[in-house]
């Protein structure tokens, strides 16, 4: 749409025959030919914006008149599209000048084709390809063929005697890797996470906002970090950030475990890595959120075992693809782990890995507003007192407190109560310390 | 069913049970309750009374279509609605309420605690529901705000409704002098003017020079050049620090587009745009040694280019009226009629949304508005309908009506009159103004009415509906028996004007009706197409009211690119910067970078104007990208690099501190004279040849209406500037959310006062002081916390 190629052509030549004035000339005068849409990253966004924005999101999502009301009204919009698509068909049939044109195509395209690979790119209707067999040709590239999804690599379809471009192939990507795109946004927001806000705000600004607002780091002129390492005890929510960052962010969002780049053949492992960062670019600006890192991040030792030094030559292309001699782009890195200390020292030095985010404890300000996020949606009995679960000095981590209220829920469900009371969150408090501290209960050993 | 006691139990068991396995459609929990014992409500728990509420307001549309009584239906309601009220579910209880209709009843049942909720809920639904409805539910929030007194909210919702005795009397209810005041910034803000001297609006002796400084806007310019100091932005930029050649990667502009006229002209524009408000520059207002200088940028312009560059000094020194006026002074009296038409466009701007005591503009400008020379004229017009935008000051009707119905004089005049006034008389249905523009349309010959500047009085009559609705009517019906020419444009722009941001579907399928027709045109037939522009404009003024409508409207204009005929293409980019002012999203940049390579010139060129529009005040990085690879592209069409250079100028504008979004205050108001003032420029895009591109660029200046800080500031008591931290993060739509969910999702906390692009929101990050007004945007005045305890936790 709107990239006409032949009305410069025509341009020139009306202008030709004018007079040499340069009033007359400077009229003439038209525009290039507008730069050129090849490549991989406007091939990628001319897909998002051609087929026009998806549909928004409906809030709330309670069932209410609001939501109805808010559905209808792009049911409206909807139907207004398709009638007015409907009446565009009928009072301007493009149908049958479409079929003629078809066949037309279908001549020029001659049969049978022949699949080859476009090596270059010359000029807007030339290019160099080459087949699976024999040299490679430079050829034409026949006007119809759509230049925008060109890029040089890409299989395309050739004339048979001729050799000239009629058609492309679209390339088929990884199926591993499509698997680790997130498809759906998780549920978990920011509005989630209570208190870490310090790490909040240093993974927004390494991670989001680079890809957001690139012009901020352009004023003050510096490079934005590439990746960051989540790190700190267990159920501090290094995962759960990781999956806010995903439910807020409007970038490609690709999520491995580390285990997973660990592959039974020699070489998949690193392949895999690869081809990770590579569809991350294509589908730039991306984020890249890999868990449990310490599966194939440990520190280098001389190792007798085949299987240990494949996941160390997988560690190191993760190394290189990090901070290689390829620039990655708009693709951020954000690790998790809870043993950093075991981690390698090249994996996690500033360059690849610029901020180290620690998730700790939490302290009883945290934990206050843990519990109220907990709570939040709970009906609570009028004699709890959450501080006194805040105030004690047992170590909850965030992944505690949620256990204890919806052990709180649970136990007032069993009682089919519609409240609940603060003797089920002591209840369910004994039972989940009991749990972590193995079986000792508390306060045995005084 | 046995009567007595024992049947009433039984009936409430089958009742209980039927709202789990009865077939659904058949009510027959109602009906069992109906029968059964009218004991307390909630005993049976939460779901059950959902489940009844529901059965109630399908039976309730059911009685009422057959006229039958409801009256126990209705009881049944009243016990429903309080159990709800007080169970953290008042959605639900609006629900029903609006369903058997009995929204009246609702303030009843509301307390401190639940009202936020319930009103925020209200006022929500309000955009979406049908036309009667609407009104009725704004006003229930209006009555439930009143009466738990929160004045600052009761007054945003007054606006909303636009009906002026609602607003007067809202800002009267309110006694507490502080809480006034912040009442008296969101009037500012908004642009409602109030007389606070005489009626009901009236305000104490002691408060009144206070009151008047806060409503006039009188110390716009001294808040934001604190603003400016605090982000230290104070230093002036010349516009070649917004073109940034040295990154350019292709051909940089040279040769004859580059030292042309219109360059000089563009530098005008972008040096006024960047240095916006901040009383300083390098070209115009240069430093003090180059005394011949500042005279000389000005007469490097030729004829109407002087006009521009005289009244950039306007833009420059917005707000400013003292000392706006005396830079301004020496130009009042040269010979130069150019010149001295800038200089009354400059007064215009510089009084524009700022009224000071002395009114200064009216007694400078109004001899001048009768002068011999036309272009003179044209700057006194536009000086006064800047400079009194929104007022309704009576002075400016007598003055300009006989312009707009004087039969002799040109159309031109009496097109600028007409906007001038619609500016002026913004959404009030000023008769004398209706009758007049009506008279020149039907009076003057066709060959007239098929200029543009007919179109500025369609234009201007426009204005005067702006959201009026459906008092319309009678003007459109006048509006059909024009001339042909004319006719239908008027129509078109009546209609979507009076419906501006109400999200009307029915009207926005006509538009699309309207866009969609292939008409055959020749030469000079030009007319018959031209009300398909405003039709496309008219699709997104229609549905920019709420972000649903504005995406789906995305994707109408995205089927009228690709069928309709050349002259609804060219008004896509104007409607997609419509709905994306100063909000440079990814999606419309690229349809709109797309567009402007083009090869419809026409396309091409609104593309890049709205690219300005979208941007306008962003200092996007993005779009400074684009625009730069723009300016190397068309490195050697004058026109189009002019337009280039305004877009960078837009992008730039203020320095990033100024936005020209109509909606503020948390997206709810709609500044009518903002919009007015876009719509000048956008409107004057469907004939950019004639307009920005020929001798009437200054039509940019309309924009400075929609020209305001987009700033949190915080104020002490005594209106000092007062620095606290605050969150700033993307706002969540957090209506009908169970708990006390966030209202902002991936803040920093900054210190005030900060900056908020569209679609952003914020919060206090201290509990030490208490704003005055829950929405924090614009000027904000801060209470003592009078509980708050020191801690160091």
């Amino acid at each position: 749409m709107g990239q006409n190629n032949s009305v410069p052509n025509q341009g020139s030549s009306q202008g030709g025959g004018e007079s040499k004035k340069n009033q007359d000339k400077k009229k003439k005068w038209e525009p290039p030919n507008p730069p050129p849409r090849v490549g991989r990253k406007q091939r990628k966004r001319d897909r998002v914006t051609g087929l026009g924005p998806k549909l928004p999101v409906v809030t709330p999502n309670a069932k209410c008149k609001l939501r109805l009301l808010k559905l209808e009204r792009i049911k409206d919009f909807l139907l207004m599209e398709e009638e007015f698509v409907a009446n565009q068909e009928r009072l301007k049939p493009q149908d049958n000048k479409g079929d003629e044109d078809h066949s037309k195509v279908d001549d020029l395209r001659g049969s049978p084709v022949s699949v080859g690979t476009l090596e270059e790119i010359i000029d807007e209707n030339h290019g160099i390809v080459s087949s699976s067999v024999g040299p490679e040709y430079y050829v034409a590239i026949l006007s119809f063929v759509d230049k925008q999804q060109l890029e040089p690599g890409c299989s395309v379809l050739m004339h048979n005697k001729a050799l000239s471009v009629v058609g492309i192939l679209q390339d088929e990507t990884d199926p591993m890797v499509s698997v680790m795109k997130v498809d759906k946004a998780p549920l978990e927001s920011y509005a989630d996470v209570g208190g870490l806000e310090s790490q909040i705000q240093e993974i927004k600004e390494a991670v989001e906002l680079p890809l957001t607002h690139p012009e901020l780091y352009e004023d003050i002129g510096i490079k934005p970090p590439k990746g960051v390492i989540l790190y700190g005890a267990p159920g501090t929510g290094k995962t759960l950030l990781g999956k806010a960052v995903a439910n807020s962010t409007s970038a490609t969002f690709l999520r491995v475990v580390g285990s997973e780049l660990i592959q039974k053949y020699l070489g998949d492992g690193p392949k895999l890595v690869r081809e990770l960062f590579r569809v991350a670019d294509e589908m730039a600006p991306a984020i890249v959120f890999i868990d449990e890192i310490d599966a194939i991040g440990t520190k280098r030792y001389d190792s007798q075992s085949g299987g240990e030094r494949e996941i160390q030559r997988t560690m190191l292309e993760l190394l290189n693809q990090m901070d290689g001699f390829d620039a990655m782009g708009d693709v951020k890195v954000i690790m998790a782990t809870n043993r950093i200390d075991s981690l390698d020292p090249a994996l996690i030095r500033p360059g690849r890995i610029d901020r180290k985010i620690e998730f700790p404890l939490p302290d009883p300000k945290t934990k206050r507003r843990i519990f109220t996020i907990h709570t939040s949606k709970m009906t609570l009995g009028e004699d709890v007192d959450l501080e006194e679960f805040v105030m004690a000095k047992d170590e909850l981590s965030g992944a505690d407190i949620k256990a204890v209220c919806t052990e709180a829920g649970l136990l007032a469900l069993r009682e089919r109560r519609m409240r609940v009371t603060h003797a089920d969150f002591q209840k369910a408090k004994d039972k989940v310390l009991y749990k972590k501290k193995e079986g000792v209960p508390e306060g045995l050993y005084m | 069913m046995p009567a007595g006691d024992n049947g009433r139990s039984l009936a409430d068991v089958i009742s209980i049970m039927a709202s789990t396995c009865a077939a659904p459609g058949d009510r027959e929990t109602l009906k069992y309750r109906l029968l059964g014992s009218p004991g307390e409500i909630g005993d049976w728990g939460h779901e059950y009374v959902r489940n009844l509420a529901g059965e109630i307001s399908s039976e309730h549309h059911e009685r009422q279509a057959e006229g039958k009584p409801v009256d126990d239906l209705l009881g049944l309601a009243g016990q429903i609605v309080p159990y709800h009220m007080t169970h953290n579910a008042e959605p639900e209880a609006v629900d029903l309420l609006i369903e058997v209709d009995r929204l009246e009843l609702l303030s009843q049942y509301v307390d401190a605690g639940n009202c936020r909720r319930t009103c925020l809920y209200l006022t929500s639904c309000s955009s979406y529901l049908p036309e009667p409805d609407d009104m009725a539910v704004l006003r229930t929030a209006h009555a439930i705000y009143l009466k738990m007194g929160l004045h600052h909210d009761a007054l945003r919702v007054a606006l909303w409704i636009n009906e002026k005795e609602l607003i007067d009397s809202t800002f009267a209810a309110c006694k507490d002098p502080l809480e006034k005041k912040q009442l008296g910034y969101l009037l500012a803000r908004q642009g409602v003017v109030m007389d606070l001297e005489n009626g009901i609006t009236i305000v104490s002796e002691e408060e009144l020079p206070a009151m008047q400084d806060i409503v006039s806007n009188a110390r716009l310019s001294e808040h934001f050049l604190e603003l400016a100091r605090d982000l230290d932005v104070m230093e002036p930029k010349v516009p070649e620090d917004v073109y940034k050649m040295h990154l350019v990667d292709g051909r940089a502009p040279s040769g004859r587009a580059m030292d042309s006229a219109y360059q000089n002209l563009a530098s005008t524009f972008v040096n006024a745009f960047v240095n916006a408000g901040f009383g300083q520059d390098k070209l115009i207002t240069a430093p003090a040694d180059g005394d011949g200088n500042q005279v000389q940028w000005i007469f490097k312009n030729k004829d109407h280019g002087k006009t521009s560059a005289a009244a950039s000094l306007g833009m420059i020194m917005m707000w400013d009226v003292e000392g706006g006026l005396t830079h301004l002074d020496r130009y009042l009296y040269t010979t130069d009629h150019h010149v001295k038409a800038g200089a009354l466009l400059a007064i215009g701007m510089v009084n524009c949304g700022v009224h000071n005591e002395h009114d200064p503009a009216y007694a400078l400008i109004f001899e001048d508005v009768n002068h011999d020379e036309p272009t003179v004229q044209i700057g006194a017009i536009m000086g006064l309908g800047l400079a009194y935008a929104g007022t309704c000051k009576e002075e400016i009707e007598e003055l300009l009506v006989p312009l707009v119905m004087d039969p002799n004089i040109s159309i031109e005049l009496a097109g600028f009159a007409a906007v001038s006034l619609g500016l002026v008389f913004t959404s009030t249905c000023h008769q004398e103004c209706i009758e007049a523009i009506l008279q020149a349309l039907m009076t003057r010959p066709a060959q007239q009415l098929s200029t543009p500047f007919a179109k500025m009085l369609c234009l201007g009559l426009g204005f005067l509906f702006l959201r009026k609705q459906e008092v319309v009517e009678a003007t459109l019906e006048i509006a059909k028996t024009l001339n042909e020419v004319i006719s239908k444009y008027c129509q078109v722009v009546l209609d979507t004007m009076a419906y501006a941001g109400t999200g009307n579907v029915l009207k926005v399928q006509e538009l699309l009706a309207l866009c969609g027709e292939h008409i055959e045109t020749t030469s000079n037939s030009g007319w018959k197409v031209a009300h398909q522009g405003p039709a496309v404009l008219g699709v997104a003024l229609l549905a920019m009211a709420e972000d649903l409508g504005g995406r789906m409207a995305h994707r109408a204009l995205e089927h009228l690119l690709q069928y309709a005929e050349p002259s609804v293409r060219s008004a896509v980019p104007l409607a997609i910067a419509m709905l994306n002012v100063s909000n440079p999203d990814i999606y419309p940049t690229d349809i709109l970078s797309r567009l402007s390579h083009d090869s419809d010139g026409e396309v091409a060129k609104c593309a890049i104007v709205a690219l300005g529009i979208i941007g306008a005040g962003t200092n996007n990085a993005r779009l400074a990208g684009i625009l730069r690879n723009l300016s190397s592209y068309y490195y050697k069409d004058q026109k189009m690099l002019f337009l280039v250079r305004v877009a960078q100028g837009l992008v730039y504008m203020g320095k990033g501190l100024i936005s020209v979004s109509p909606y503020h205050t948390d997206r709810q108001l709609l500044s009518g004279v903002s919009l007015a003032g876009l719509l000048c420029v956008l409107y004057a895009c469907f004939d950019i040849k004639e307009t920005l591109t020929g001798k009437h660029h200054y039509i940019l200046y309309y924009l400075v209406t929609a020209m305001k800080p987009r700033y949190l500031m915080t104020l002490d008591e005594a209106g000092k500037m007062l620095p606290v931290p605050a969150r700033v993060g993307t706002a969540v739509d957090v209506v009908a959310q169970a708990g006390r969910p966030k209202t902002i999702t991936g803040f920093q906390t900054h210190t005030t006062p900060v900056l908020l692009a569209v679609g952003e929101r914020a919060e206090l990050a201290t509990e030490k002081y208490i704003p005055l007004s829950p929405i924090l945007e614009g000027l904000v005045i801060l209470k003592r916390n009078p509980e708050y305890v020191e801690s160091n936790e």
